[in-house]
């Protein structure tokens, strides 16, 4: 009973209201309800929501979490969060309504107890105001509480709903920290619920630019007969920030930029752009091809890692001009730490579409500037008319900005003014921020909608978190056994080690100038 | 940009010669030295044949290009005047953008036709589109029998408020011929319509619920109450109520419409004046089961409620929508769309009004 009610059985009056479904009323349970995530993107994303008049009819919120706190005292600390990380400006009046359906349930994670006073108070919530049974349950919490949760939310039938009612749970990244580990975390989560009750949440998947990837080569007859070998050259993909590890030594430790942001993040945008046109908008036909992007990314042998991919970590620097010290030299960091913090790698498709065009993919931590961008870098034109006026033509290149400043550009060539035939390259740019005043939802809004409406395009589906997972070994295992091989140094500031050009400039090629 | 610092206050802009218009913007273009950016999604003409419109209109045009970057076209028309007299100005309206970074602009070209010469607006009009970007013309009060034909050669929407309208039916009939005639679908946006999306979403979200649905064919009756001035847009609502429900109209009278449901059940629609502004509620009554949206007083929110016999219950509060013009076309801009459930809706009472 987890397709949206309104697929099934189609509200007459919702026509021509909205072009996607109607999210349903429900009860939001918040595991994890007093941590950064609930005050920084939870609960603004639903005070939008709300205060743009989006939110299904009833929607309640019940925050689970271990701290003592009361209803009140947990709406008070929501109130100051919405005030400072809320896109929108808090309306006392919205917020004054909605409040009164947010409610703080105390529990140790690991109590059964209070899983079974949190199905009683789900069932009076139901009643009284009317959410039908409908329950999401959001992992806001630590990954290692995961098991503890899921055991209890089935061990109190809350995994389970009604007839006419749906249980769904979104459970946020880290899946996992390697193949076994995710397929471990899957298990338990399909030990409590199915795939279809199962929303694994990407938020760089409810980016407006992200979601627009699909409409820009989908809905634009000029893209797709050129999107292909015979005509991209290569693709990069990079993913930049100013910020060190900050206050996540704990975690980063472990994780290193490989498996926090390539795994997930990064592999899905190549998914989105390497992708073939679905058969239909379903989340499954979206999945589908998303998954055959995965499964079609050439594995690497133990000995190629070391040639295709290039690992690096941050030494004392500059960032704005401000001294920033090396990762090892971080709270919390181990002094010999290897964690890698940058990650640069050439990754190859074998299927017909690429053939031969590498999908250069980079992330890393104190470089210059934060910025996710791709780009499309297109094959050069035959030198035939212009060889003697312009030794080299630089290439179109296509670029999709994801963050900040969300828009596409398109390079190519003009020629400049004058009496003489000079070619030079020039840019098209289309931004949000200045064609659309209106600022865009975040993408936790988006994603909670969908969520609430049984729409799971946007989120990874159990076979594409796997297989990304088993690229991702192959390059961690190999790293294990090179212990006599650190990751590069490369000065805070900078754009990562030199070996992460080399690997471009051995094609012939060189990372975009951001 | 100081030079014409004018360019940018409510006032028309900067007077310029009609042949001059396109030399006139570019310069003002240049002035900005790359201080600002200029935008442009849509082509917004806005026709008024009020006295007092270009003021009004240019102040509306500046809250609309907040959010919608567009090329406005403002014209005032004096058909009754004996003289012919054209005269123009140019404007920018900038904001800064939601990037924060840079000054957002959008160009506005005012016109003043008096005289004969109004009825050479196509030409006015054409001459100064930005290529090829959408076209909506938003037609400040009734049409004019016959429309200008050459106008509908180029319009991708058409935006109007029916509930300025005397003869709701006349007005469309002329519309729906020029609409004929013109080389492209012409999309209506009658922002009557938008007004009603608040009051459309609350009672849709009653019937989301498979269980809930059952009652859509148990509806007896309908009360919908309004404020003088707004009996169009509550006709409008029970239009879409019988559209979206397969109801047939069968009857009226002044304050009562008839339908029939497919299943041959009578369904009474009460219309009921109230003082007050636009519609202050409307409920749907299906045996002792009553579902109602109504305005609040204290706040601008919809209350919708539930009742079962004795149990109430309160679903939501959703915010109420827009009533001033800006905010209204914002609306219609922000949703798009091709209204075909608009003009369903219309068809059904079209008889009505």
């Amino acid at each position: 009973m987890n397709e949206s009610p309104d697929q099934l059985h189609p509200n007459p009056l919702r026509e021509g209201l909205a072009t996607r479904s109607a999210p349903q009323s429900c009860t939001l349970v918040i595991f994890g309800a007093t941590g950064d995530l609930t005050h920084r993107k939870l609960i603004p994303a639903l005070y939008n929501i709300v205060a743009d008049g989006e939110a299904p009819p009833a929607l309640t919120v019940v925050g689970f979490a271990r701290r003592p706190k009361t209803d009140k005292s947990f709406r008070d600390e929501l109130a100051k969060s919405v005030r400072k990380h809320s896109r929108q400006k808090l309306q006392p009046r919205i917020w004054k309504e909605f409040a009164q359906s947010i409610f703080y349930h105390r529990s140790e994670f690991n109590n059964a107890a209070g899983y079974k006073s949190l199905a009683a108070r789900l069932k009076k919530i139901d009643a009284a105001r009317g959410t039908q049974g409908n329950h999401l349950f959001y992992f806001a919490a630590a990954p290692d509480q995961f098991a503890p949760i899921l055991k209890h939310l089935k061990a109190a039938g809350l995994n389970k709903a009604a007839d006419g009612s749906w249980a769904r749970v979104i459970v946020e990244k880290p899946f996992g920290s390697d193949l076994a580990s995710a397929r471990r975390l899957n298990r338990i989560v399909r030990s409590s619920f199915a795939e279809d009750q199962t929303y694994r949440i990407d938020h760089f998947l409810g980016k407006e630019t992200a979601q627009n990837i699909l409409v820009l080569r989908f809905a634009n007859a000029i893209f797709e007969p050129i999107w292909n070998a015979r005509y991209i050259d290569h693709v990069q993909i990079t993913a930049a920030e100013t910020l060190g590890v900050e206050g996540r030594a704990g975690y980063y430790e472990n994780a290193g930029a490989l498996r926090d942001m390539v795994q997930n993040h990064l592999l899905q945008l190549l998914c989105l752009v390497a992708m073939e046109p679905p058969t239909d908008l379903s989340a499954d036909s979206i999945r589908d091809e998303k998954v055959k992007v995965v499964r079609a990314l050439r594995r690497f042998d133990a000995e190629e890692i070391a040639s295709e991919v290039v690992r690096g970590q941050y030494d004392d620097g500059t960032i704005n001009g401000e001294p920033v010290v090396a990762y090892r030299k971080e709270p919390k960091v181990d002094p010999n730490s290897r964690t890698e913090t940058y990650v640069a790698l050439r990754l190859l498709l074998d299927n017909w579409r690429w053939a031969n065009v590498p999908f250069y993919v980079r992330v890393g931590k104190r470089l210059p500037k934060s910025a996710t961008e791709i780009s499309v870098h297109f094959k050069r034109a035959p030198l035939v008319l212009f060889n003697k006026e312009a030794p080299t033509i630089d290439q179109n290149v296509l670029v999709i900005r994801i963050q900040p400043d969300e828009g596409i550009s398109l390079r190519m060539q003009a020629k400049i003014p004058g009496n003489n035939l000079r070619i030079e390259p020039v840019k098209m740019d289309f931004r949000y921020g200045t064609s659309f005043g209106k600022a865009s939802p975040e993408a936790y809004e988006r994603l909670l909608l969908d969520a609430m409406s049984g729409d799971a395009t946007l989120f990874a589906r159990r076979d594409e978190v796997e297989q990304a997972w088993a690229l991702i070994d192959t390059i961690e295992e190999a790293w294990a056994k090179q212990k006599e091989t650190p990751p590069y140094e490369y000065p805070s500031g900078s754009w990562g080690p030199e070996a992460a050009d080399d690997l471009l400039a051995r094609d012939g090629r060189a990372w975009r100038r951001f | 940009m100081k030079k014409r610092e004018a360019a940018n206050s409510f006032s028309a802009g900067l007077p310029v010669a009609v042949s001059d218009i396109d030399r006139e913007l570019k310069k003002l273009w240049q002035e900005t030295n790359g201080t600002a950016t200029r935008a442009s999604l849509i082509n917004l003409a806005v026709y008024s044949e009020e006295s007092d419109s270009l003021a009004r209109n240019t102040e509306i045009v500046s809250q609309i290009t907040e959010e919608n970057s567009c090329r406005a076209l403002v014209i005032a028309a004096n058909r009754a005047a004996k003289k012919n007299h054209v005269a123009a100005w140019i404007s920018a309206h900038c904001h800064v953008g939601s990037a924060r970074t840079k000054q957002v602009c959008s160009e506005q070209i005012s016109f003043a036709l008096e005289g004969p010469c109004a009825r050479s607006l196509p030409n006015i009009v054409f001459s100064h589109l930005d290529s090829d970007l959408p076209f909506y013309l938003w037609w400040q009060g009734e049409f004019h029998d016959p429309m200008e034909e050459q106008l509908w050669s180029w319009v991708d929407r058409l935006i109007y408020d029916s509930q300025l309208w005397t003869d709701v039916n006349g007005q469309m009939r002329l519309v729906e011929e020029a609409q004929a005639d013109a080389r492209q679908r012409v999309v209506l946006c009658d922002l009557n319509w938008t007004r009603l999306r608040p009051w459309r979403l609350a009672l849709a979200q009653f019937f989301d619920h498979p269980a809930e649905q059952d009652y859509l064919n148990e509806i007896e009756e309908v009360e919908i109450a309004f404020a003088p001035g707004s009996r169009n847009a509550a006709l409008l609502l029970a239009g879409w109520l019988a559209a979206q429900l397969g109801w047939m109209p069968a009857d009226r009278s002044d304050d009562v419409l008839s339908f029939e449901s497919a299943s041959c059940c009578r369904i009474q629609v009460q219309l009921r004046e109230k003082a007050g502004a636009g519609l202050s509620g409307c409920r749907l009554l299906c045996g002792r089961t009553e579902f109602s949206v109504s305005r609040r007083k204290a706040n601008p929110l919809l209350a919708c409620r539930s009742r079962h016999g004795r149990r109430r219950r309160d679903w939501q509060l959703l915010p109420i929508g827009p009533d001033e013009p800006a905010e209204l076309l914002g609306e219609e801009l922000r949703h798009g769309g091709s209204h075909r459930v608009y003009l369903r809706a219309l068809q059904t009472v079209r008889d009505l009004f």
